[in-house]
């Protein structure tokens, strides 16, 4: 009895920081309508500094408290929101939630570079971990007092907030209708910026209270992913309702522990079972949660993507394999083997392609389930031992489709519902695979025959052989992936031209129109899901056969989500886009690091500045991530429209193909060393649409092009004077005609509002 | 017996009742005007139709079948389309390609040979829309997307076509040819239910008009029964009705 009484409070206090967590999110999302997945990050780099305060520089435990909490939570929220939240508006749920993942990465790389995450910091209990009070048996500890105190004085106050508040009720206005709030004299960006101060407050307690209860280490990646937990808290809620949240977290908690207490110790996988938990219940959440009404193109969004013609893809597809033969043949043979890792990262990030750019879905995970199609080629598609083996054609063929198969299965759940529930289902697959598969090293027996699924930690992926073409020669693997990249490349430009490209564009612009049409979204996002597991599968076994031996890192959902958001920066629409998203995540992030390192070790005196510009340039891979916020159809759609006035410029192209000819043909002889090229075509391919412009420019000075009508139609009048021309242009937009038709019941309806069109419901 | 039929139909938002057992038909050949004013709950009746919205009770009977509860899919599949009152275009796709998609669907759900290409150009003449089939959707006037969203709809061969204020936003040619359009449709057998603010046009189009306020219908009848129907006046100019 005293042992299920101490776990019970034990599983309280677990279920009280998460609810702490949850409530911050819950918070934030119904303000903001943003789903913050930075939120765990947050409370990382809070419990950090709380760290550093407390600990590192020995101020004492109240001062610290009320500088993080009452200074560094509400400034970093208040900061987050009006730099970048705040230009969030009118973007996709995938831009936003890219948005917010950068936002963690940036903080993870962050702590990591101003912690270093080899040396231990612990932070410990409130009073210590002595102080304890003891009820007929049950040992409680003060911290875990404050916990549940703190715990329940947050959700009074929420409540009080949210029911007896003038900006509760606002707050709850601010994301269904702003443009309303806005009419009633609120400014829902206050009202934004508050919560998004709060809900960062919210974190950062959470994750100063939790740390000292999963045994005090501070290590960055396991507290940020921790905090995650509380997501599945948020989900019983629906992501709505505050007191579901709390009592989610407190099943969670509960859960959590009793399995620690009552299930045997013995079995290897019971502490990962615990880990995984909160994972695995948001799946049994998913399950369970009623079906949604179907949405519609809620808003007019700022992504625009064009799409090519299969024959100009074909094109372009050969003139990717011989620009890749032309660089081959300047490189040294340990380049050559990091180009070739580096495209099969690209390989992955076109199963984000299609997936994302193509029907609007979210996955978050795309290398875990490469882990999946690793796995079974490493049981399955290995031939022949030690230097001979090979990968055979077939082990590769059932490892892709397992992994479509696996994906479909992870999918199903979330299908029914929000884009959001699909990426966080897929985000608990990738913990939840990171913890208790790619951890499993032990044997089990099942039907008598023995295995292991992660033998050693490690697994030996040999290159593969197809007939005779054998990719052990570096060379070799490079053109096959590159062959294989716009092999794949412009079939999915050939699918996104076909029907089922269509109906994928469709789904993605209003799910509510395309179900109209008799479309089973159900279906078709399960196909596409399971192409798009297929493909990061077929990725992922090349990927590890270039890197030969993988453990359970190469496989780390922070690296899945660094690529997804490589790719989305670079253009998720577009097949280029996951080209320079897969290269620049798979190798391009190590090669500058590793560049500034040998500069560091070359010149001892610029050590530290060579570091910390290689520090910076991880951090501000983030940057790129964020910068999706402002052009959210990605660098490579807006280096396309550069280039397209350049078409009528061929003098310059000329010219540039030539200049760029001559650049590689001195590299190629010796002249000239392979960085001064890379620098060089750099900045030939940025400036080249400059130059056009100015060119163009003084060929034909603005000729033929009459500036269009950009007065809004009700800023006319206002703006510039009535004439009868715009009379007539504001009738038609309006569909008045010229005499009366008589009265209409419009007296009571007034026309189109910039409010209305701007939020859009289907269910009026 | 009509092809679509509500039997009482009550549809609540909380503690309001948005729809009130309502029960009305659209029959085969013919152009069926539902009006009300704002808020009358003519939207949330297409919903409660088309499966976006589940009543709290009542029944939705397509050619004498329960579908109330059958998903939005289903329902299109066997027969009904919609156009939305706030546009619902695809807006990543052309014009054509808004209307092709349609057949897409059709042709992956029935798995027939049915050839898209050439419907497409069927349903672009015929909707007169085959000046702009290669804009973006994004850059056409909404009267025009109106029609757009009519085109789509017809792609899927329906038997009953339920039209939210189609004619708002068009201009007055637009609409006279729009007219012509849906009469000519009727004609050939198509069950047409319009919800409009047109008054003129559905009294020109409709043969029956149902008249929401409040959620409950207060009038059903001929253009000129509806015309002539005192809680009608009342519910559009606003006065007590004295019985």
């Amino acid at each position: 009895m005293t042992t299920f009484l101490t776990f019970t409070i034990l599983g309280l206090v677990l279920g009280a920081v998460y609810a702490i967590a949850a409530s911050g999110l819950v918070l934030t999302y119904n303000t903001s309508g943003i789903f913050n997945f930075a939120h765990g990050a947050q409370a990382m780099l809070g419990a950090f500094l709380y760290w550093q305060l407390a600990y590192g520089w020995g101020w004492p435990v109240w001062l610290a408290l009320v500088v993080v909490l009452g200074v560094v939570g509400p400034a970093m929220g208040g900061l987050l929101h009006a730099l970048i939240m705040k230009g969030l508006r009118d973007t996709a749920d995938v831009t936003k939630i890219v948005v917010t993942v950068a936002v963690l990465l940036g903080m993870v790389y962050l702590s990591q570079w101003i912690w270093h995450p080899e040396e231990a910091r612990i932070v410990e209990m409130f009073f210590g971990s002595n102080a304890k009070v003891e009820f007929s048996g049950v040992v409680i500890r003060v911290h875990e007092i404050i916990c549940l105190v703190v715990a329940a004085a947050i959700a009074i106050g929420l409540r009080l907030l949210f029911t007896r508040s003038r900006v509760g009720v606002v707050m709850r206005g601010a994301v269904d209708d702003p443009d309303l709030l806005r009419l009633n004299g609120h400014n829902p960006e206050r009202v934004a910026a508050l919560s998004w101060m709060m809900g960062s407050t919210l974190a950062v307690l959470a994750g100063i209270l939790i740390t000292p209860i999963g045994g005090g280490a501070l290590q960055a990646n396991a507290l940020t992913l921790l905090v995650i937990d509380a997501f599945a808290a948020a989900m019983f809620g629906r992501l709505r309702s505050i007191p579901r949240t709390f009592a989610g977290a407190i099943v969670l908690g509960m859960t959590a522990t009793y399995v620690m207490a009552y299930f045997p110790s013995a079995w290897t996988w019971t502490s990962n079972f615990r880990i995984s938990l909160p994972m695995i219940i948001l799946f049994v959440v998913l399950i369970v949660l009623p079906q949604e009404r179907l949405r519609g193109a809620a808003i007019r969004t700022r992504e625009r993507y064009r799409v090519p013609t299969v024959r100009r893809a074909a094109v372009w597809g050969v003139a990717l394999v011989a620009v890749v033969y032309l660089l081959k043949l300047l490189m040294v043979e340990t380049s050559v083997s990091t180009f070739a890792l580096g495209m099969t990262f690209a390989i992955i990030a076109l199963s984000l392609t299609v997936l994302t750019g193509y029907a609007g879905e979210l996955n978050l995970a795309p290398l875990s389930f490469g882990a999946v199609a690793t796995i079974v080629v490493f049981h399955f598609g290995v031939v022949g031992t030690g230097l001979a083996a090979r990968l055979d054609v077939w082990g590769v063929l059932l490892a892709v489709l397992v992994t479509a198969v696996v994906g479909g299965l992870v999918a199903l759940p979330a299908l029914r519902l929000r884009g959001l529930y699909l990426a966080l289902a897929t985000l608990a697959f990738g913990v939840f695979l990171s913890n208790m598969v790619l951890r499993d090293t032990t044997e089990h027996t099942v039907f008598g025959v023995t295995f292991s699924l992660f033998p050693n930690g490690s697994l030996i992926i040999p290159p593969l052989r197809i007939g005779p073409l054998d990719l052990r020669d570096g060379d070799t693997f490079l053109m096959t992936a590159t062959v294989l990249f716009a092999l794949i490349g412009v079939g999915l430009i050939a699918l996104r031209n076909s029907g089922y490209g269509r109906r994928l564009a469709a789904m993605k612009d209003s799910p509510a129109a395309s179900a109209m049409l008799g479309q089973n979204l159900v279906k078709l996002k399960l196909s596409v899901f399971m192409i798009s597991a297929a493909i990061a599968g077929l990725g992922s076994v090349l990927m590890s056969s270039a890197i030969g031996s993988v453990a359970s890192e190469n496989f780390n959902v922070m690296a899945g989500l660094a690529l997804l958001m490589l790719t989305v920066a670079a253009g998720i629409g577009y097949v280029s886009g996951a080209l320079f998203g897969g290269l620049m995540s798979g190798v391009g992030f190590v090669i500058i690091v590793a560049t500034f390192n040998d500069l560091a070790a070359a010149n001892p005196d610029l050590a530290p500045v060579y570091q910390a510009i290689g520090s910076l340039s991880v951090v501000s891979t983030a940057l790129l991530g964020i910068g999706v916020g402002k052009s959210p159809s990605g660098t490579v759609h807006d280096v396309v429209e550069s280039y397209r006035s350049l078409r009528d410029a061929r003098p310059v192209l000329v010219g540039g193909a030539v200049l760029e000819a001559a650049l590689y043909g001195l590299t190629l002889a010796g002249i000239m060393d392979n960085w001064w090229f890379a620098i060089l075509t750099a900045c030939l391919v940025m400036m080249l649409p400059v130059f056009g412009r100015m060119v163009m420019a003084r060929v034909a000075p603005d000729e033929g092009r009459p500036a269009p009508h950009r007065t809004p139609p009700e800023l006319v009048g206002v703006d510039e004077p009535y004439t009868e021309e715009l009379r007539r242009e504001l009738d038609r937009e309006l569909g008045l005609s010229g005499h009366d038709r008589g009265p209409t019941p419009g007296g009571r309806r007034p026309v189109r509002s910039g409010a209305e069109e701007g939020n859009v419901h289907v269910v009026a | 017996m009509s092809l679509l039929e509500t039997q009482g139909i009550t549809v609540r938002f909380g503690g309001n009742t948005a729809v009130d057992n309502v029960s009305v038909g659209v029959d085969e050949g013919r152009i069926t005007g539902l009006i009300g004013p704002n808020g009358a709950g003519k939207t949330t009746l297409f919903n409660t139709v088309t499966g976006l919205q589940r009543p709290a009770e009542g029944r939705v009977l397509l050619d004498g079948v329960d579908v109330t509860r059958l998903p939005p899919a289903k329902r299109a599949r066997r027969g009904m389309a919609r156009t939305f009152q706030r546009l619902e275009l695809f807006l990543s796709l052309s014009v054509r390609d808004n209307i092709r998609v349609a057949g897409d669907i059709l042709r992956a759900n029935t798995g027939s040979r049915v050839d898209v290409d050439k419907e497409t150009d069927r349903v672009l003449e015929r909707t007169g829309l085959g000046d702009i089939a290669d804009l973006d959707v994004s850059d056409i006037p909404t009267g025009r997307a109106r029609v757009v969203e009519v085109a789509r709809a017809l792609m899927t061969s329906p038997r009953v076509l339920l039209l939210d204020e189609p004619a708002s936003g068009q201009t007055e040619q637009e609409t006279e040819a729009f007219a012509r359009m849906l009469t000519g449709l009727a004609e050939e057998g198509l069950a047409i239910c319009l919800v409009e603010h047109d008054l003129p046009l559905v009294m020109k189009l409709c043969a029956t008009i149902h008249v929401l306020d409040y959620g409950a219908v207060i009038a059903s009848g001929t253009p000129k029964e509806i015309q002539e129907s005192p809680e009608v006046i009342a519910a559009y100019i606003g006065t007590e009705v004295t019985a």
